[in-house]
């Protein structure tokens, strides 16, 4: 144990150069972005670059286990994906436009899109600029899908292991975070005020993303198949949020949903499951 | 206790309690050391079999052991159908013949032997619903609003004083007086953490909600009822239909409802047929009659600031009800709060157990007018009180139910008499 402490301690002090950005945080990943606009709105969001190689990541099936495994290079959300972009999904913002006013004949696009919630699903958080939760796993890949269609290119969820090495970005460990370094990349239970926060007040990992762990969990695809948040959240004490934490769904995350059948896109009780989307090169 | 078990041998028939008695031995060998009554088998019947009604009625089955749906009524044939078949799944025993459709199926599960009813239809139905659940000798779970007009309000009234004088429990679904953030804090409030009450604010601002697209195949009657929210004499409008949630929480602080209001409000973004005539914003300053006013906002627009919530400012302290108190006293709510849906029923089912019927019809009517009246205010132009809702003869009900043409009501202009 105390050997594991020592050796993350020098990989952090090691990296300590390329994990603070001297300055202004990157406004791009090193590896370049680009800013994906959404036609019919004002919209846009930043997607990185992450490079190919190969990372040894946390094994779900056996604790503290790792596989070795080699990625492609990918583009992913420079941060979680906000209220702003979810907002245009799921109130139809981007067909408004082309909409007569007073004469809305509904969808025109025939995308499935989430049910109207009962309340306020952004909890007084916060909405511009924070990220949307209490989303369930379907509707984050309903999105990825309306994304896709929407502009063309290939939208979709992290794969667990994809979105570990995007968050590791060759620096930290597959483990708990020394809390000093945590504070300052994350919001979690000690400094979170039990909210969420706006996307990207924390300084960004080397590859350029920001909240990867805390704020909102994020949801991957897991490598058993399973739905898996991962990262922990605002909610979870230091202890939880690291680049292994990993949470299943359970029947408490929509109990008080007063609705049956329960809702497939919004769950009432987690509102610490956000997601952000990946981008095929 | 003894006067619910008087109640149920008047109700039901000699056959019926002839054959329950060999099953009675078993039952008190069953429950060993449990006096009877206290977990004996009780029956659910639920009107309104949306996904609401369903989930309340899973909601109730949950709550305690031994409590079963066992009939369940729709307008709809096929929405009572899945019903059965979705409780069914989880528990339920409804049988082919307890399952009810048509403008008078509650008429019939009220003649089943049911003990407790879940009236869960579009609110514009709950005061024919609830006299017809209390004439019948059922303890009721109600979701709110409980009327969308003066007159039914009143009838709602009424009937819930008869429940009592029956020993009829009933139980709104007002779920933030069963949930335990809002119960813990308003005691506090009331045990004066933050002094004397000097303002109070209600907020219920969201997107819009479904819609249900008309079909060639509907009448007009069908069509509004499928689209209910949206046509004022079935939901009474949002500030009824859905803001009453905020205002009933003043209430019950304030332990009182305001004596007068005076509102404005507008239909600026939904304004298609398909949003029938309901407004999609108010704001109402309602005043209490020690002086006290309330701000109350509702608005259903995509696209602009939300908030779902309620605040008290006293001359000691503030609070948002809910589990926070600032100021001279500060304290905050950090025990468990169980699900208040499940709660809700819980608490029913136990006061029918222990035969001390609670009654929280006139809490819920109360609320429910005190929407009605800032409506009503919004749609005028002028101050409305509490006096002329309760003499008023609004009546928004149509002449029959019955499926055919049925022109949408005039959207409300204000300063124009309608």
């Amino acid at each position: 144990m105390r050997r594991l402490c020592l050796f993350v301690i020098l990989i952090l002090s090691g990296c300590g150069i390329s994990w603070i950005s001297r300055g202004k945080p990157h406004k791009a990943g090193p590896f370049g972005s680009y800013s994906q606009e959404i036609s019919g709105t004002l919209v846009k969001f930043e997607m990185v670059r992450i490079p190919g190689g190969t990372c040894e990541v946390s094994d779900p099936s056996s604790p503290g286990g790792k596989r070795k495994m080699k990625f492609k290079g990918f583009w992913i959300g420079k941060t979680e994906v906000r209220w702003d972009e979810y907002d245009v999904f799921m109130y139809g913002l981007d067909l408004i436009s082309k909409i007569k006013e007073g004469e809305e004949t509904g969808e025109e696009d025939a995308i499935s899109r989430p049910s109207r919630p009962y309340g306020n699903p952004d909890r007084g958080f916060g909405h511009e600029g924070y990220p949307a939760i209490g989303i369930t796993f379907y509707a984050a890949e309903q999105f990825c899908n309306w994304l896709s269609r929407k502009t063309g290119r290939k939208y979709r969820l992290p794969t667990e292991a994809e979105w570990e090495y995007a968050c590791r970005a060759g620096v930290l460990p597959p483990g708990p975070v020394d809390k000093k370094l945590l504070d300052r990349i994350a919001w979690f239970e000690e400094n979170s005020e039990g909210k969420t926060h706006r996307v990207g007040e924390k300084e960004p990992n080397p590859w350029g993303l920001h909240d990867m762990l805390g704020n909102a969990a994020e949801w991957c695809v897991g490598m058993d198949g399973r739905p898996v948040l991962r990262g922990g959240s605002y909610k979870d004490p230091a202890s939880d949020v690291h680049p292994a934490a990993r949470q299943y769904q359970t029947p408490e995350w929509n109990a008080s949903d007063p609705q049956f059948p329960k809702s497939k896109w919004w769950l009432s009780d987690a509102p610490f499951a956000g997601f952000r989307v990946l981008c095929e090169e | 206790m003894r006067r619910e078990d008087e109640r149920k041998t008047t109700r039901r028939d000699f056959l019926k309690k002839a054959g329950l008695a060999a099953g009675t031995i078993t039952a008190i060998s069953l429950v060993g050391n449990v006096r009877s009554g206290e977990t004996g088998p009780l029956k659910v019947g639920l009107v309104g079999c949306g996904g609401r009604g369903t989930g309340a009625a899973l909601d109730c089955m949950q709550a305690a052991p031994n409590v079963k749906v066992t009939a369940v009524a729709d307008l709809f044939r096929e929405r009572a159908e899945a019903a059965k078949k979705r409780l069914n799944e989880q528990g339920a025993e409804i049988k082919d013949d307890h399952v009810f459709h048509g403008f008078d199926a509650y008429k019939q599960l009220m003649e089943t032997d049911v003990d407790i009813v879940i009236l869960a239809t579009p609110p514009g139905f709950r005061p024919d619903h609830f006299e017809a659940a209390v004439n019948a000798r059922k303890h009721v779970f109600m979701e709110k609003p409980i009327a969308v007009d003066p007159v039914g309000c009143r009838r709602v009234m009424a009937a819930g004083e008869k429940a009592k004088e029956l020993g009829l429990a009933v139980v709104a679904g007002t779920q933030r007086r069963h949930q335990k953030s809002y119960i813990e804090t308003i005691n506090r409030i009331k045990d004066g953490a933050i002094g004397d009450i000097a303002a109070a604010r209600a907020y219920w601002c969201q997107g819009g909600l479904w819609v249900v697209e008309r079909r060639p195949e509907w009448s007009d009657m069908e069509w509004q009822i499928r689209n209910w929210l949206y046509f004022t004499w079935l939901s009474g409008d949002h500030i009824v239909e859905q803001h009453i949630h905020n205002l009933d929480v003043i209430n019950w602080v304030m332990g009182t409802h305001p004596v007068r209001a005076m509102g404005m409000g507008g239909r600026q973004v939904r304004t298609a047929p398909k949003y029938g005539n309901i407004y999609d914003h108010f704001t109402v300053d309602y005043e209490y009659p020690n002086g006290v006013h309330m701000l109350s906002m509702c608005r259903q627009i995509d696209g602009c600031a939300n908030i779902v919530a309620e605040f008290v400012v006293g001359t000691k302290g503030s609070s948002n009800c809910s589990g926070n108190i600032w100021g001279q006293n500060p304290w905050q709510y950090r025990g468990p709060n169980p699900n208040p849906y499940v709660e809700e029923h819980k608490d029913l089912i136990e006061s029918i157990r222990k035969g001390e019927p609670i009654n929280e019809t006139q809490a819920v009517a109360e609320s429910t007018m005190t929407a009605i009246m800032g409506r009503e205010s919004a749609y005028t132009g002028k101050v409305v009180t509490w006096d002329e809702m309760m003499r008023s003869d609004l009546s928004l009900a149509p002449k029959e139910y019955k499926f055919g043409p049925l022109p949408v009501a005039p959207v409300a202009m204000p300063g124009r008499p309608m």
